[in-house]
């Protein structure tokens, strides 16, 4: 390899230099903004994962992983999966290349950036090696890979379906210029390849495209264009980057590591949620993944939306899009950078400044603790039965779970029996945390005035609350569908088994995607009879509709939520359906064309 | 099917069915009279009195069965399919029998809303909440070991109607009037025991039911509650624990019963919504069956020669079902009048 031009240099590097570094001077303030805006707690904590050896092999590897490679993607959806790997990789791979390149035959030009991008370009091929004909077959390998992948997404822009996706997000202008600038930056570098590859030589890809167009161009004079307009593409897409939806390359590069370092939303718009915001690709996966979908008024109230508003400041949308999701968390499910929308929208809600702040702290809870405490009998142990507003509402499910609790013997007693507080997750769900710790710290006085060494509750919403953010030192938290498979297994419930059962379970979201209880319930309903399951079930299961989450959907609204979800779960054709949360059944009670039971009522007569 | 005597097939063989059966017979018409059930008279041969002059439900429906003893009455029957003709429409019954008739008459009525759906009230889990229906059969046979010798009575208004949870935002019309005769006839029986009405609003619309609340309230000592009913529990007596909010006080209250009467709602019949998709007539979005013209032509379909009589259209009192009967056997004779 010889170089071409002595001054090492030609003027249509210009926009790609200028695009370059616009973009890194942008995300590095970007970066130092978002780590500035940190709580100090979080910021210190942060700061010393980057130089701890397990933190930085472990955030290498999710890079790697979540970036390049789009592991969760592939998962997902294999085409989707290699369109994406296929060009971060495949690019990625050819950054490292031409570097090696470089490196290789021209080491004194490792200093100026251009060089790697457009080393054909400024070189001449003079012998042929081994390694010269290996890097360059690999260049135009990756080449080939991206702009494979880059038809798929040509397919996919216009017919979405093909690539497994119903609804996919409607762009904006800048994103449209980003995306129509993305697609052009690799043929057009194709093109320049091989309008030079007589002279810097190629492989399989450029060099037979050369020789075609040799035998009718049968000049040069297309080389300079070509390369001008492959790096104006690349200039192009880099000075739209930070305001389209690809500031989720860069910023996902800094979300992983700050993610594994532990860091929480504080502030619907600072730090770590800023960063979540930006990370959003707007795949539009969350569209089809949102319960609310189902009518189609509410496509624009996904999780991607509300990062595009968050983006643009648009404070009307910004709280209309907070208030109405169900918070059933299944866009964090599905989100390939694991965007989480309802933490997101909860943080903003807290930010609402309310005319009136009820205080719970004048409620006196001693006469409710001197009643559990008199219940035991003054023994410690045993197992404390709160069963919550819900449950109330839903007195066939008490009365099977207190029934359940006899037959295998436990030693029990309610905390509710007749007044109760409520458990706090609705406030938490408003966003009223400080009304929500008021009653935490209320219902924790009972609950450790019982001497009770288990907490057994038979609503997800109260158990989710309960076991993150109570204080119950030695207490363990269980949910009933838990606590019943535990007996069932330990031989204590004897439950028959009847074969021409048919049932299929509902993933409640407060369960399943909130506190991580899969198998469990279906564990137990297997032992009562055949156990069928929906069509989308664990973390994709469809929230019942009736969510406590949303403070603004009405009834009507809500509707032909809970019926998408009855089609799911009916796929399999069950007899009933059961789930484990008093609030999924009673909103599937008024819809269902079958009967809908609790798990604790299917075990108690099944026992 | 030209000149012979227009049959018209009357799906139904309730109050309206039966009367309006009386008028096409009488006017010279050939009605068929079809009813699932093996008995005619509908949800009222189920009553024990009627409102508001306490006459006996069965009188009624004997009156109107006898006056229609010539009529073809296939009861125990059900509709397979309804197709539309050229000019009628022919129904397949469940018997294999193939009916042709020249006019419809819906006079399919009303489902009573299952109390059991709301299960914060406890119907079907706590021994002692009973609904509406069960009560009446109490007075028609005296035997139901739900009921005892209760010394606390509560009724509860708007079970399932002028819910929007429970899927009908329509007010069932007739259960307010219901409730406070239903709560004199407790009052009459135990006359020891207290009576509480838990309601939203009390919509007391018809002739002479003004004075059976003032009679409740002032003679009989009924306590009117204006509140929805929260929760009910149960004591370890097996007695029922309510709470509600007495809005009118602005406070909560709790009362322990010895028999809870949940008042269920009217609600659309499913039935009717197949039999109307089947010939193409519309159904209007609280699920019943929607009339050409909410004003002047209620007992009209949009569709020639089907008819409607009586709560398959939305909830009505006894005297207006009997009315719409009527007027539906008039406009089906205007309708051959017309066809001539």
């Amino acid at each position: 390899m010889r170089e071409r031009f002595a001054n090492h240099f030609d003027p249509f590097v210009i926009p790609f230099l200028v695009g370059m570094a616009f973009v890194l001077g942008y995300y590095l303030i970007g970066m130092i903004r978002v780590i500035l805006q940190l709580p100090k707690a979080d910021r210190k904590r942060f700061l010393l994962t980057l130089i701890t050896p397990k933190y930085i092999w472990m955030n290498i590897r999710d890079i790697f992983l979540n970036c390049l490679i789009h592991v969760k993607l592939w998962k997902r959806n294999r085409v989707l999966g290699y369109m994406h790997s296929s060009i971060a990789f495949g690019w990625f791979m050819i950054i490292l290349l031409g570097h090696l390149e470089v490196i290789l035959f021209v080491p004194e030009r490792i200093h100026l950036f251009y060089y790697p991008i457009f080393f054909n370009y400024f070189v001449a091929e003079t012998e042929q090696t081994i390694q010269g004909s290996l890097l360059m077959f690999l260049m135009d390998f990756f080449l080939l890979m991206i702009l494979s992948g880059i038809a798929i997404a040509i397919i996919k822009r216009f017919a979405s379906r093909i690539v497994g996706m119903r609804r996919t997000t409607r762009l904006s202008l800048l994103d449209q210029v980003g995306l129509y600038s993305l697609w052009s930056i690799f043929p057009l570098r194709l093109l320049a390849e091989s309008f030079t590859a007589h002279i810097s030589g190629g492989s399989f890809l450029t060099i037979p495209a050369n020789w075609i167009f040799r035998q009718f161009l049968g000049n040069d004079l297309n080389a300079l264009p070509t390369w001008w307009a492959y790096s104006i593409a690349l200039g192009v897409f880099m000075c739209v980057l930070p305001f389209t939806r690809y500031m989720h390359i860069p910023a996902e590069m800094l979300l992983i590591p700050m993610r594994n370092a532990g860091i929480r939303i504080r502030h619907p718009r600072k730090g770590f949620a800023l960063l979540e915001v930006y990370s959003c690709p707007a795949c539009g996966v969350c569209i089809d993944a949102c319960p609310m979908s189902v009518r189609k008024v509410n496509c624009k109230d996904a999780t991607v939306y509300l990062n595009r508003q968050l983006r643009r400041g648009n404070e009307r949308r910004i709280e209309e899009i907070s208030d109405k999701c169900l918070l059933c968390g299944k866009c964090t499910a599905v989100c390939q950078v694991g965007v989480q929308g309802p933490e997101l929208r909860m943080a903003q809600r807290a930010r609402r400044k309310y005319a009136l702040s009820p205080s719970y702290s004048g409620i006196n809870v001693r006469p409710m603790a001197a009643a559990v405490a008199h219940g035991a009998g003054g023994d410690s142990g045993g197992v404390l039965y709160f069963a919550g507003c819900m449950t109330k509402l839903t007195p066939s499910i008490r009365r099977a779970t207190t029934s359940l609790l006899d037959k295998a013997g436990v030693r029990w007693q309610m905390m509710d029996p007749e007044e109760g507080l409520c458990c706090g997750r609705p406030l938490m769900m408003a966003g009223r945390s400080e009304q929500a710790r008021e009653l935490i710290a209320k219902n924790a006085e009972i609950i450790r005035a019982s001497g009770c060494d288990t907490l057994l509750l038979s609503c997800p919403i109260c158990y989710k609350i309960f076991k993150e953010e109570y204080r119950l030192d030695g207490i363990r938290v269980v949910h009933h569908s838990v606590f019943f498979e535990e007996l069932i297994e330990a031989g204590r419930l004897k439950v028959r088994r009847n074969g021409d059962l048919k049932l299929v379970y509902h993933d409640p979201c407060e369960l399943g995607r909130g506190c991580g209880v899969y198998e469990e319930p279906r564990k137990a309903l297997a032992a009562a009879g055949e156990l069928v399951e929906a069509g989308k079930h664990h973390a994709e299961s469809i929230c019942c509709g009736g969510s406590l989450g949303s403070l603004t959907l009405g009834f009507e609204q809500r509707r032909p939520m809970t019926q998408n979800a009855l089609d799911n779960l009916t796929v399999a054709d069950p007899d009933q359906i059961v789930t484990a949360c008093p609030l999924c059944f009673s909103t599937f009670v008024h819809a269902a064309d079958r009967p809908v039971r609790d798990i604790a009522e299917i075990l108690d007569s099944q026992s | 099917m030209v000149n012979r005597t227009p049959v018209i097939a009357i799906i139904g063989a309730g109050i309206a069915g039966l009367e309006a059966a009386r008028q096409l017979n009488d006017l010279g018409y050939k009605p068929i009279l079809i009813e699932k059930a093996p008995v005619t008279g509908g949800h009222v041969a189920e009553w024990n009195r009627l409102f508001p002059d306490m006459s006996p439900a069965a009188d009624l429906v004997q009156s109107l069965e006898s006056q229609t003893a010539k009529v073809r009455t296939m009861t125990g029957t059900e509709i397979a399919s309804i197709n539309r003709l050229k000019d009628g429409y022919s129904l397949i019954l469940s018997d294999g029998e193939t009916l042709v008739c020249e006019a419809v008459l819906f006079a399919t009525g009303f489902h009573l809303f299952d109390a059991s759906k709301k299960e914060e009230y406890g119907y079907g889990i706590y021994e002692k909440v009973i609904t509406n229906r069960d009560l009446e059969q109490w007075f028609n046979t005296r035997h139901d070991p739900r009921i005892g010798h209760p010394k606390a009575v509560g009724f509860v208004h708007c079970v399932g109607s002028r819910d929007v949870k429970a899927g009908n935002t329509q007010c069932s019309k007739v259960c307010c009037i219901t409730a406070i005769k239903q709560a004199i006839e407790i009052k009459e029986e135990f006359p020891e025991a207290e009576v509480y009405c838990f309601y939203m609003d009390l919509r007391l619309f018809g002739k002479k039911y003004e004075d059976f609340y003032i009679k409740a309230q002032r003679d009989c000592g009924i306590h009117f509650i204006r509140g929805r009913v929260s929760e009910v529990g149960e004591a370890i007596d097996g007695r029922v624990v309510v709470k509600a909010e007495d809005t009118l006080s602005g406070k909560p209250v709790k009362v322990t019963l010895d028999l809870l009467v949940l008042m269920a709602g009217i609600i659309c019949n499913s039935d009717a919504q197949h039999y109307a998709q089947q010939v193409g007539v519309a159904v209007d979005d609280d699920g019943f069956l929607k009339s050409r013209d909410n004003v002047g032509a209620i007992v009209e379909s949009s569709r020639p020669g089907i008819f409607f009589a009586g709560a398959c259209t939305g909830a009505k009192t006894v005297p207006e079902t009997l009315a719409e009967a009527r007027s539906a056997a008039l406009a089906i004779h205007r309708y051959f009048s017309k066809r001539g």
